[in-house]
């Protein structure tokens, strides 16, 4: 591991330590009285919120549409985007929420409250596991915004605390709930596309302007500086590790991953802001377009890509590959063998719509879930997501995505990170599950 | 580490390696009398777009299938050619063609294990030697070529017809005049459903372009088995040897399963095809990287149902390229979408204006000629470049260290897939001179 590697693991490693210790000690009474999700509950869910910026406030207005949710308690250092998150609340006719925001750990606070049952953490990245770990901890499930960790050892962490306090810990990865996911998933399992082989996606996204936006999301850039890797895998792999039963009968093994020479911020930095500006000569160490390529226990192989420096359209690249049939999805189009009309042609994967369309589409309130809210991403696939989140809380189940999900999905950005230092060479990923992937049962989503 | 063997050989063959071939090896020929060896498909496509050339004579042709010998020689003699002699004595009835002393040019388009077994008798008999891809299955046979072409002073080029193709060059001049910026990634694979040419057969019976010997190959090896197309226009793209060269590569084969499927579905359960065991993985990815810190990504795909796909893509740090979608964006140029929000939609452009101004001299020229000929009219603009550089004296556009450099990934890619990924180095056939060589011109002499 290089030294600036293991620093920032360290580093990462002290913050959790000291967020642990913080909490631990009062609060592992109250977890132990409380079920592991287990029961089902008929009372109202009461959700804290950390973090009500751009994501955090669209998780809180689509919550505050659903039916019995109170949010007694609401944390953000920024102080428009605290009101905002009360305002919000009581225009929905809610009690007044407890608000915390003195500082960067004022959710420890929060935390102490008896009257949670779900935390919500949608803050800068860094703050993900360390709030997760201290939420179950304190005896609430959790569930945060991707990444939900950024090194091995906050991986383990969330699972370690999951395991022992019996609270799940949900990563909210909205991916997985497109109708068009949802039906390609239902094709797998039907076995259309016959013994799967390899998957392929990407985060390919322009965040040039984001990252030198010092309001917006003022830690993205610093990852950029700091690290090189896959920093953002979750989008492509949630969906790819429903798909090929991750964790629920196959197993990510091993990884390689290279990434490119950088030189797109520093270039960006120079054209807005000068060739005196700091970024512009800074030595940034993300290169600009990283690939990754992974295979599983079972000998599936997944190719990703991981782009936000270059000047590039979104390219919804998305496949999934298998001995009998095929999906690509930046052109909407399947091609199955001795099925497809033509042969060796593509044709609009609509075709299999009426067949394939997934249960879940077919029973949700499309206008009423579809329609658009406040803060970013507030569409359609989130809505589902915690639609599905408040089914499951209700009937006592875990829900959809658990804290193995969260910790190998997450996983990608540290075990990547050490591929591109060491040349591409290969890393194994640690099975958070010990074992139980082989008999776990593949995810129900009826 | 995995170089070892390679950079060991080098240092063994040290006296070997003082010779530098340079880009005016030969006088200049008048006529240029070519001799064939395969003249099966391929090789008879090659032999019509030759006979289409000015200055060409064939005075010998060998194949071990007397009718494909016979149909060549009467193409030939259509031409209003001199009848060529004919070869048809076994195997090895090449090295009597090799021998005769009126021939400038062997071009062979035989099964992948004569590639570099008649390209290199070719040199040593004191002629060029033109090869179909790959040039070489090992990398034995990779340094064989180079140092019989530097020994012997003789060219040794192999046919990638996808660097001519319109858009291959056209995305040169692009490079060249700056439009995309610095080339950071490049993505391209042969992706194409050969499991009936594979077999030599359906369940119907034989199919007429069977290529047995990629059966073979899919039985015992496990790689990236057929490189050179995707990998030649990139390597062109990224002046690979003139400039920049191929470091490191990983690999990783998914599970195979789509060769027996096919098999007992089209021949029966208990046919041996369906029982066989086939090495090759059904989906193999690669990473390159090079010394400049480019970053490649291929696919290879063979064996599964798909339709056949051209990914091609190159990513700049101005803008990309998309083959398989026909778009281009360019920053600062294209269009985006809510300008000035992180939301901002990059708007694909289509490639039509792009084309006409960045088509590239030959095609312009060439571009009616070359029309109806095979794959895209890239055909005959190979054979019209190397018969033009041949004749003038030069080294061919494409070059022995081109031929070894694509053709090495082959056997580097079944290394690291066998070692489970591990990363292999690239040896530099150039000994160093891709730092100043000249970059690729495909216009040169006209």
């Amino acid at each position: 591991m290089p030294t600036m590697q293991r620093s920032l693991n360290l580093k990462r490693s002290a913050v959790l330590a000291a967020a642990l210790d913080a909490v631990t000690a009062g609060q592992r009474g109250l977890a132990a009285q409380q079920s592991a999700g287990s029961q089902p509950m008929t009372r109202p869910l009461r959700f804290g919120f950390v973090g009500t910026g751009d994501r955090g406030s669209a998780h809180l207005d689509i919550l505050l549409g659903m039916d019995s949710v109170e949010v007694p308690a609401i944390c953000d250092i920024n102080d428009s985007y605290l009101h905002r998150a009360r305002r919000w609340v009581m225009e929905a006719g809610k009690p007044e929420p407890k608000l915390y925001g003195k500082h960067e750990t004022d959710w420890m606070r929060l935390l102490e409250r008896d009257d949670l049952d779900v935390i919500v953490c949608a803050t800068g990245w860094k703050w993900h596991a360390p709030v997760c770990v201290a939420a179950m901890e304190a005896g609430k499930h959790a569930t945060t915004e991707v990444p939900a960790a950024l090194t091995e050892d906050e991986c383990w962490a969330m699972v370690d605390a999951s395991e022992k306090h019996g609270r799940h810990c949900m990563m909210l990865e909205q991916a997985n709930y497109s109708e068009g996911l949802l039906q390609i998933l239902n094709m797998a399992r039907a076995g259309v596309f016959g013994e799967l082989l390899h998957c392929a996606g990407g985060y390919v996204h322009d965040l040039r302007l984001v990252k030198f936006d010092p309001e917006r999301e003022p830690w993205r850039l610093q990852y950029s500086i700091d690290q090189n890797c896959n920093l953002y895998p979750t989008h492509p792999i949630g969906p790819i590790a429903w798909v090929l039963d991750i964790n629920r009968g196959d197993q990510f093994d091993y990884l390689v991953s290279m990434s490119s020479k950088a030189r797109c911020l520093n270039d960006y930095a120079r054209l807005h802001y000068g060739p005196d500006n700091v970024y512009a000569t800074m030595n940034m160490k993300q290169g600009d377009v990283n690939v990754s390529m992974i295979r599983t226990k079972r000998e599936r192989t997944i190719s990703l890509h991981f782009d936000t420096n270059t000047p590039h359209p979104q390219t919804g690249e998305f496949r999934v590959q298998g001995t009998k049939g095929h999906f690509a999805g930046n052109l909407q189009s399947v091609y199955i063998d001795e099925r497809s009309p033509n042969p060796h042609a593509w044709e609009p994967v609509a075709n299999y719509r009426e067949q394939y369309q997934h249960e879940i589409y077919k029973t949700i309130d499309r206008e009423r879930l579809g329609k658009t809210g406040r803060g970013h991403g507030a569409g359609l696939t989130t809505a589902l997501l915690w639609h599905r989140y408040l089914k499951a809380m209700r009937a006592g189940v875990e829900p959809d995505q658990d804290v193995y999900d969260a910790a190998s999905w997450s996983a990608i950005i540290p075990l990547s990170a050490r591929s591109v230092a060491m040349g591409g060479r290969p890393v194994d990923f640690p099975d958070f599950t010990r074992g139980r992937w082989q008999s776990r049962e593949r995810l129900r989503l009826g | 580490m995995s170089s070892d063997f390679y950079s060991r050989r080098r240092v063994l063959q040290g006296g070997a390696a003082a010779m530098a071939l340079s880009a005016t090896a030969g006088a200049q020929v008048k006529t240029l009398r070519v001799g064939f060896v395969g003249v099966g498909g391929r090789g008879t496509g090659l032999l019509r777009q030759m006979l289409r050339m000015d200055n060409v004579t064939i005075p010998a042709i060998a194949d071990i299938n007397e009718r494909n010998l016979a149909r060549a020689q009467k193409l030939v003699a259509d031409a209003k050619l001199p009848q060529p002699e004919g070869y048809s004595r076994g195997e090895r009835d090449f090295e009597r063609l090799c021998e005769r002393d009126d021939l400038d040019l062997v071009l062979n388009a035989t099964p992948w294990h004569w590639h570099t077994p008649i390209s290199v008798a070719a040199m040593k008999a004191g002629k060029h030697a033109a090869t179909e891809v790959p040039a070489a299955i090992t990398m034995e046979q990779c340094w064989e070529l180079v140092e019989t072409s530097e020994k012997t002073g003789k060219h040794c080029m192999m046919l990638e017809n996808d660097c001519y193709y319109q858009e291959t060059l056209m995305v040169l001049n692009m490079l060249r005049d700056g439009l995309l910026g610095e080339p950071l990634f490049a993505e391209g694979g042969y992706m194409h459903d050969l499991r009936s040419v594979k077999f030599g057969a359906t369940k119907a019976g034989p199919v007429g372009n069977a290529e047995p010997w990629r059966l073979e190959h899919t039985l015992k090896r496990n790689g990236n088995l057929y490189p050179t197309h995707p990998i030649g226009p990139i390597s062109w793209w990224l002046d690979i040897n003139r400039g920049d060269r191929y470091t490191t590569l990983v690999s990783m084969s998914s599970r195979g399963g789509a060769m027996r499927e096919y098999a007992e579905r089209e021949f029966g359960k208990d046919d041996s095809r369906a029982k066989a065991e086939y090495r090759q993985g059904d989906v193999n990815t690669s990473i390159l990287r090079t010394a400049r810190g480019k970053l490649v990504h291929l696919y290879f795909d063979t064996n599964t149902p798909r339709v056949k796909e051209h990914i091609t893509r190159i990513q700049g740090s101005r803008g990309v390229y998309s083959h398989m979608m026909g778009k281009m964006f360019v920053d600062g140029v294209s269009a985006r979408g809510d300008e000035g929000s992180w939301r901002a939609r990059h708007e694909w452009e289509d490639l039509k204006p792009y084309k006409e101004r960045y088509q590239h001299k030959i095609w312009r020229e060439r571009g009616t000629a070359a029309a109806s000929s095979g794959h895209g009219g890239g055909d005959y603009m190979l054979i019209y470049r190397l018969v033009k550089r041949l004749q003038a004296g030069l080294a061919p556009d494409m070059d022995v260290y081109d031929a070894a450099a694509w053709s090495a990934i082959f056997p580097l890619s079944e290394k690291s897939v066998a070692a489970r990924s591990m990363p292999v180095e690239f040896p530099d056939f150039t000994r160093g001179r891709w730092e100043s060589r000249a970059p690729i011109n495909p216009d040169e002499i006209e």
